[in-house]
């Protein structure tokens, strides 16, 4: 499986990036215009084939490297912080009930995506900080 | 005379018919199988293995998961080598290595083909010759053989131990360190496997095929398929052809006629049903269900996941305490138990709704069975849980620990637990059916065959105790597949169809004659494949030319009405829009009409693609078994549990609302999943293993070898999509469950319910 791991680790960061684009232009889309295709069926189908692959690209790449949430801190964090992006993301084009509260949890949500990708370029559960330590 | 009465006879006679062939291919089994020796002895004279040794190894490798940990004969887990086959393989070679080593001074893989060529034919003149005689009970060996023994001896001996040498290769076999801590019992693990080894190889007397009918594939020694396995196979072919052509001339002809119209009830003549005390009591049986299936896909994770890194499950060391033939012994065995627990608690919640009459103490009943089955499940894991750590004493394995056997691994004491829990559900359905079966009405027919296929579960689950701690392996195998294939795959069918049909006779939306009629003839169908076509799982387990012949006939008459299956699913999705209450099992009907597919797709295509003799040879236990294991089980029955269970839900709290989205996301996902999961991985991997067993040998598509392979890894990652889908589903539909009891809403009665008085 080794063999695979560049391939593997292109995929995964392909589908975080494709993830957290389609999540923004969704939350720009239905929350500064008003639109109705961000809720649209097929899209958030895409999203959830996106999100399964993120994650199946991420199992592989943790078993190949041997490094594990709750093992190494790194991906605690990220693992914590998915949850947290989840949680934000679904307020955001979903649940909040006023436009403001949504932009608020939008916003949250890509400062949230913004701190995980750091933490997996510094594979440092400060991210982008870890530099100030 | 009728044609109900007429179904009737020809049923009885169809059974009686089956059984008695069936029964008499049990004792062609006990005459041909291969002979377990006193004594094993090589040409000098030294004794190599003792029966007791041999029957004592079973039990060893009965202690350790036995068919959950590899398989023996083809049956059993995938992930370990089939061992059989290994032994073998690795005994030939330490054969031909010594007389490569003795002629030309090089091992047998650095010699010519010329070379090669001359050793393989003398090896297979000598390794397939019957040496066992029968006045003594004694097997010969040469002393070259013996030699070989003992190097493949010291292998497995390594393997099943803590030597850090084999750490890799157990990890590849997804067995924890030091398996069988005992040295004596690892030797005595060897002499079983010698043994099932050396009936597969060895042919029988007067005879040019092996006690197996050569299998497994191993070119070395001359194995491959024998003439009378082409035969069969393309006759199996050509009777699925007739039978499709027979019974396409049948629908035609009846599907010609015009059902007498019948008005429809304007509202669900369900809820007049007044439910009763046991009937509410069953509800806890549905919560089984559910935490069993949540159990279950979380330990088919966890089996899955042990294919990947052997003995870790994201860096924690979980094989030291959850090893992979723990965890797939629970995955299979939860299987059967929650799909079971549905049908009964179905067939609890049915019987006082069908007459009307709640039995005293009905209640009491009901409850003391769950109990029971609690307490079953409990103990009989932690008896395997025991056995498997080995922390049992191996002459308390039989009837407490773990029998080994797939699909029937608890403990001889749960078997008769259960069976006698089995009676008790039987007595309580029956007490509670008996008023409608002596009322003299038109549903008296289905009702009867309703309660006759219970009658078959109950009792038919007795086949698990047919066989003893030192029974032969052919007759376990023989008896182990009577309960597999006739319970499970057999009589659960005909409760099923019969059970089905009179819900809907029961909705109002089919005239009881003709729903009577076609219950019957659905289960003469099945039946007429169904019996025998339980030896088509006994090909290769000792059993004579005949019962490979019956097998694979009868099994492609199996696969005949699921080519029609789109009738009936056709006529159960247009009962659905039947009147405008239908919506309100608009889900059970979905579920229903699942099964439908998974019946033409898991148990027919995936299953007739394993099923003639000539495929099964090379397939069997390669990844395209659970690809029909998989589609077939939980497609078909987890499906149909599922939709009872809704069925019954419905029944028992009418007012409340469905949360619909919750259900839709969870039939999606269990149907995306499952297709997933079968794509995506068994179905490629098992074609990549088959090609491997056609070109190399049988051993090589089950070693690590092969199955540590780059791409092969990706394969079985690719489970990840359809699993995840697929726990998706198991986890909405338990939301969907828990809503009804913790946040119920209810539904504002319709404007004819308001006038309406509850009986």
């Amino acid at each position: 499986m080794e063999e695979f791991y560049l391939q593997i680790r292109q995929v995964h960061i392909g589908a975080v990036l494709t993830s957290g684009a389609l999540f923004l232009l969704r939350g720009l889309g239905l929350n500064l215009f008003n639109a109705a295709w961000p809720m649209w069926a097929p899209v958030r189908y895409v999203s959830y084939t996106i999100d399964t692959v993120l994650l199946t690209a991420a199992l592989m790449l943790m078993t190949i490297v041997h490094q594990y949430p709750f093992m190494h801190a790194w991906l605690t964090v990220k693992l914590v912080l998915l949850v947290v992006y989840i949680v934000l993301g679904s307020f955001a084009l979903k649940r909040a009930k006023t436009r403001r509260a949504r932009l608020g949890f939008f916003a949250a949500a890509l400062l949230v995506f913004g701190y995980i990708y750091y933490v997996a370029r510094a594979h440092h559960p400060l991210g982008l900080f870890s530099g100030l330590l | 005379m009728n044609s109900a009465k007429q179904l009737w006879i020809l049923l009885i006679v169809l059974l009686v018919s089956s059984f008695a062939v069936l029964l008499w291919s049990g004792r062609e089994i006990e005459i041909a199988k291969p002979p377990v020796p006193e004594r094993v002895i090589s040409e000098s004279g030294q004794t190599i293995y003792t029966r007791a040794e041999i029957e004592r190894g079973r039990v060893v490798w009965q202690s350790i998961g036995g068919q959950q940990l590899g398989s023996i004969w083809g049956h059993g887990g995938l992930v370990a080598p089939d061992w059989s086959a290994d032994w073998l393989h690795r005994e030939v070679i330490a054969i031909l290595d010594q007389w490569a080593e003795a002629e030309y001074g090089a091992p047998w893989s650095e010699l010519n083909e010329e070379q090669q060529n001359g050793l393989q034919g003398r090896l297979r003149a000598r390794v397939r010759q019957n040496t066992y005689d029968p006045e003594t009970g004694t097997i010969t060996l040469p002393d070259e053989r013996a030699n070989a023994i003992r190097t493949v001896s010291t292998h497995y001996e390594g393997l099943f131990g803590a030597d850090p040498a084999f750490h890799e290769l157990r990890e590849g076999y997804a067995m924890r360190n030091d398996t069988i801590p005992d040295a004596e019992n690892r030797r005595l693990l060897g002499a079983f496997f010698w043994w099932t080894a050396w009936a597969a190889v060895t042919e029988r007397p007067g005879d040019t095929i092996t006690y197996t009918n050569n299998w497994p594939s191993e070119p070395l020694v001359g194995n491959r398929p024998p003439a009378s396995m082409f035969l069969w196979s393309a006759f199996s072919v050509t009777f699925l052809l007739a039978g499709i052509a027979l019974l396409g001339w049948h629908y035609a002809r009846t599907h010609s006629q015009k059902e007498e119209p019948h008005d429809l009830p304007k509202v669900d003549p369900m809820r007049s049903v007044v439910v009763t005390p046991s009937m509410i009591a069953t509800g806890k049986y549905f919560w089984v269900v559910l935490a069993l299936f949540l159990v279950q896909i979380l330990l088919g994770a966890l089996t899955a996941h042990y294919q990947v890194e052997g003995q870790l499950v994201y860096g924690y060391e979980m094989a030291e305490i959850f090893p992979y033939s723990i965890t797939r012994t629970w995955h299979t065995q939860l299987a059967v138990l929650w799909i079971a627990t549905a049908w009964l608690g179905t067939g609890l919640y049915m019987a006082p709704a069908i007459s009307g009459k709640e039995p005293k103490f009905q209640a009491l009943g009901v409850n003391v069975l769950w109990v029971c089955l609690l307490i079953i499940v409990v103990g009989s894991f932690a008896g395997q849980w025991l056995a498997v750590m080995q922390r049992l004493n191996l002459d308390q394995n039989f009837w407490w620990g773990h029998q080994g056997w797939e699909y029937a691994d608890m403990g001889r004491f749960w078997q008769w637990f259960l069976f006698i829990g089995l009676m008790i559900w039987l007595i309580l359905v029956g007490r509670a059916l008996l008023p409608a079966l002596r009322a003299n009405t038109e549903s008296r027919s289905i009702i009867a065959l309703f309660f006759l296929s219970a009658v078959a579960i109950g009792l038919f689950y007795g086949a698990a105790l047919m066989w003893n701690e030192h029974t032969h392996l052919s007759i376990v195998e023989y008896w182990r597949w009577w309960l597999v294939h006739l319970w499970v795959e057999g009589f659960f069918e005909v409760f099923a169809t019969a059970v089905i049909a009179f819900l809907f006779t029961r909705l109002g939306l089919l005239p009881v004659k003709t729903a009577t009629v076609a219950v019957l003839f659905a289960t003469i169908v099945f039946m007429a494949g169904g019996v025998l076509g339980t030896l088509h799982h006994l090909y290769f387990a000792g059993s004579p030319t005949p019962v490979l012949a019956l097998g694979a006939s009868f099994s492609a008459l199996e696969v005949v009405p699921l080519a029609y299956i789109g009738f009936e699913a056709y006529d159960q999705w247009r009962l659905s829009g039947a009147t405008p209450w239908m919506r309100r099992y608009k889900w059970p009907v979905m579920f229903f009409l699942a099964v439908a597919f998974w019946n033409l797709v898991g148990a027919g295509l995936f299953g007739f693609l394993i099923n003639p003799p000539l495929s099964l040879y090379y397939m069997q236990g390669l990844n395209l078994t659970p690809l029909h294991g998989h589609t077939a089980l939980f497609g078909v029955y987890g499906m149909l549990g599922i939709g009872l269970v809704l069925f019954c839900l419905r029944g028992m709290k009418p007012d409340l609302v469905w949360h619909e989205g919750l259900l839709k996301t969870s039939f999606w996902c269990f149907n995306i999943g499952l297709a997933g999961m079968a794509l995506l991985t068994l179905l490629p991997l098992g074609v990549l293993q088959l090609l491997a067993a056609i070109n190399n040998g049988y051993w090589f598509a089950r070693s690590e070898q092969f199955m540590q392979q780059p791409f092969v890894d990706l394969l079985i990652w690719m489970r990840v999509p359809g699993d995840t889908i697929f726990a998706i589903g198991a986890l909405t539909f338990g939301l969907f469950v828990a809503g009804l009891w913790l946040l119920p809403k209810r539904e504002p009665p319709e404007p004819e319910e308001l006038t309406r008085t509850r009986p």
